[in-house]
């Protein structure tokens, strides 16, 4: 019996970048297939041509032995392909009920949207889902995890026999995950196959059946889950052997840097906690518990309701999405990592390039930034390299409080290994470092202490030695 | 690598495309009665020059603008009332000044004024954030108004006697002057975006603002300079405007924003910030330029002109896009 879907000779490339050369990939019927590699190994790209939503300049598809050609989204939907996006491709401002049947080629009772319609087309889709909201709920107002859900039942409504997911967890917590996974058994039992794009090991390892490693735009493997292991996964991903750092012991410092009293905004209720220099404070939560707003009220962005913040020194901040609010995506690695301190290097407003250059040099070292010269726009990097160029604008800021939000989101796990390396120094140099993370293990990895946030109030404050998974998430989800 | 490129073929492209248009004008090009081509007369190409430099000077300013994200839809009527307090100023005041001051004061009072509107459209954008489309649109009404409002919808005429205004009309209309002006314009702003932290600013916020903010730029400053800039030197292109044309003239300068939002756009800056610069806008503004005098010299209908000219601003967004 052929395979469901076989992809052959996939190659393409954007301007003079090669996202992939003679890519291939088999998906059978009925499993959960991870796509794994690198940042700019080509998952996401190989998935898109699957989807029809980015075009391949070659590629040799079938589906069920029967050549495909998947030009357009709708060709991908007429053969029974859908996709669910990292940045969900739903309109915030329509009912979910209207995002499901937009550009559905399934509704067949002609083109008029007409509620009663619409609702009686959704309503078993959502169900199979376990969508509580109504149709007629406005879909910007849910949160992301439902919203999820709205596309995976869209693409379900599509009659998808193949569900393709890129990064579907990285903006989920664990309690969101969970429903996730459950659904995926749930769909995999009905006979819908699933590729998983992920950078989520432990995930893979528990989800999937198999997974296939892209490297640089090329496919390296596929193997059975159940018969590796993440070292090997990872060495097939990076091509070398990645030793899993442990976080160097590090004596306490009592030497207060900030002090949080009741900080309470629109968003955060009576936070208190103390940060000393040197140590590393983790802060963990669902989305919407109040991680990021945090970052906002220490960072002066949001307006202070109620209770006090004392620094002693100035306070950093790498913010949640680097592309929306870190990085100008257009200028040169050099002129983003100066950005916050071009004052140091100007004579009568005139910019001194060499000092400028200078400045960077020991910096991009100490990062292990790799880009062609750093008159390269940050655009062309990597996640993990324009995540290091975030940092390297802070650090040459050189705040004595460190805000990190969620710094490794999307970054491949050479990356990670730097990000977490570059925190131990940041405390070894007697920072105060807080660092906010959707990953619990990265937390237990990284911090000396772990604050947790539910609902905008701080139900929990553990020592790194006492911290577990169970714990944490025990009270990220108290009320 | 690759956006540099792209980049630097955006660049070729435009002055391939200026290359291109220079090529057929002189192909096209009369003849004149010693048998040489009117197009590549001296005397003609330096007219070409002075006839870009009024649009040139305010499309330098807009770049600045339109690099952050932002437009000058006022330039016009800034120019219009620059115009008539120039014109103004020579004729009903400080009778008693010596030429040289009196010249000087009006110049100063004219382009004062104007950089004052331009710092007014930029404060109201930086503190209101309203779309700078709304505010200069309102502020290209307003002006209008005070300019006619001022001279009671009449033209001031100036320089046709034995006076000051003549002595104005006649240094400021020199070819030499007009052109060295525009020069000098596009070789400062040329340095300053390329080369000083507030360029470096521009940039950065209209690349993304938001981060921008997060990185503790002076973004509110910023803005109001760019548009103070944007009103400063359409007062210098109406002060300009005025000794051409020998008069204040509150009807001046109608429709200038398009044109030098066309020269802007035609030179590869984008519409949604971040992205361009001056020397892009040098070639689109020389493009029009010699596209406009290429046309005259072939007597081609004016209204054809701007038939030909909405097809070229398409064309060179297009060619100029990138994957």
């Amino acid at each position: 019996m052929p395979p469901l879907l076989q992809a052959e000779n996939v190659s393409k490339h954007y301007g003079g970048v090669c996202a992939l050369r003679n890519a291939h990939f088999t998906l059978r019927a009925a499993e959960v297939h991870a796509l794994i590699g690198e940042n700019g190994a080509g998952k996401s790209t190989l998935a898109r041509i699957l989807a029809g939503s980015t075009e391949a300049d070659r590629a040799t598809i079938a589906i069920d032995g029967r050549p495909a050609l998947i030009h357009h989204p709708l060709d991908a939907q007429r053969l029974g392909i859908g996709m669910i996006y990292q940045e969900l491709d739903l309109f915030p401002n329509l009912t979910v009920g209207e995002n499901v049947v937009i550009g559905n080629l399934h509704l067949r009772e002609g083109r008029l949207a007409i509620p009663r319609r619409i609702e009686a087309f959704c309503r078993p889709f959502l169900e199979r889902v376990g969508l509580a909201c109504g149709v007629n709920a406005r879909v910007g107002g849910l949160p992301i995890g439902q919203q999820q859900l709205v596309a995976i039942a869209r693409a379900l409504s599509m009659d998808a026999r193949i569900l393709l997911m890129d990064e579907p967890t990285s903006s989920l917590f664990d309690d969101a995950v969970e429903r996730l996974f459950g659904l995926i058994a749930e769909l995999k039992r009905a006979g819908v196959a699933m590729v998983y794009v992920s950078h989520k090991m432990d995930e893979i390892l528990r989800i999937c059946d198999r997974a296939t490693v892209l490297r640089d735009g090329e496919t390296i493997g596929t193997v059975e889950t159940a018969k590796t292991n993440v070292d090997e996964l990872i060495r097939m991903m990076v091509g070398r052997d990645l030793k899993l750092a442990v976080r160097p012991q590090r004596g306490g410092s009592d030497d207060v840097v900030l002090r949080v009293e009741g900080l309470t905004t629109d968003k955060l209720r009576g936070v208190s906690f103390e940060l000393r220099r040197g140590e590393v404070l983790g802060v963990a939560g669902l989305v919407g518990a109040g991680r990021s707003e945090l970052g906002a009220a220490l960072f002066g962005m949001d307006r202070i309701r109620g209770g006090a913040i004392h620094t002693r020194g100035s306070v950093g901040l790498l913010p949640e999405d680097r592309r929306l609010e870190g990085l100008m995506m257009r200028m040169s690695v050099l002129e983003n990592s100066t950005m916050a301190v071009l004052s140091r290097f100007q004579r009568l407003g005139f910019i001194r390039a060499r000092e400028e250059e200078r400045a960077l040099r020991p910096l991009a070292r100490q990062l292990a930034l790799q880009c062609d010269s750093t008159a390269q726009p940050v655009g062309q990097l990597s996640g993990g390299n324009q995540q290091k160029v975030l940092l390297a604008r802070w650090l040459l800021r050189d705040p004595d409080v460190l805000f990190l939000d969620d710094p490794t989101r999307g970054i491949d796990v050479a990356a990670k290994q730097d990000i977490y390396r570059i925190v131990d120094e940041l405390a070894a140099a007697g920072k105060g470092v807080i660092l906010v993370s959707s990953e619990l293990l990265e937390l237990l990895r990284c911090c000396d202490r772990i604050l947790v946030l539910s609902g905008g109030s701080l139900t929990a404050i553990y020592d790194a030695k006492e911290a577990t998974q169970e714990k944490i998430m025990a009270a990220a989800t108290q009320c | 690598m690759l956006i540099a490129l792209v980049r630097s073929l955006a660049k070729a492209q435009s002055l391939a495309a200026l290359a291109g248009i220079i090529l057929l004008a002189i192909l096209i090009s009369p003849m004149a009665a010693d048998g040489s081509r009117i197009f590549l007369q001296i005397g003609n190409l330096t007219d070409i020059l002075r006839q870009i430099s009024l649009i040139g000077i305010l499309a330098l300013a807009m770049t600045y603008v339109i690099l952050t994200g932002g437009i000058d839809l006022s330039v016009g009527s800034i120019l219009a009332l620059a115009t008539a307090l120039v014109a103004m100023g020579l004729t009903r005041a400080w009778q008693a000044a010596p030429y040289g001051w009196h010249i000087a004061m009006a110049i100063a009072a004219a382009v004062a004024a104007s950089a004052l509107v331009g710092a007014l459209n930029g404060v109201v954008i930086a503190a209101t954030r309203i779309q700078p489309f709304i505010v200069t649109l309102a502020a290209m009404i307003g002006v209008r108004g005070l300019a006619k409002w001022l001279t009671d919808n009449q033209n001031i005429d100036i320089g046709f006697g034995r006076d000051v205004a003549a002595e104005f009309a006649a240094v400021f209309r020199e070819k030499a002057i007009v052109i060295g002006a525009y020069a000098t314009g596009a070789a400062m702003f040329w340095v300053v975006l390329a080369r000083t932290v507030f360029g470096r600013h521009v940039r950065a916020i209209g690349d993304n603002e938001k981060a921008a903010k997060y990185a503790g730029l002076p973004i509110r400053r910023t803005k109001v300079w760019v548009y103070t800039l944007s009103g400063l030197f359409s007062g210098l292109a109406g002060v300009l405007y005025a000794a051409e044309n020998h008069q204040g003239n509150p009807n001046a300068g109608v429709a200038y924003e398009l044109d030098a939002i066309a020269a802007v756009v035609i030179g590869g800056t984008r519409l949604s910030g971040g992205k361009g610069g001056i020397s892009g806008t040098i070639v689109g503004t020389l493009i029009m330029g010699v596209l406009t005098n290429m046309l005259r010299l072939n007597n081609v209908d004016s209204n054809v002109e701007m038939m030909i000219k909405a097809v070229i601003i398409v064309l060179a967004v297009v060619v100029q896009r990138d994957r």
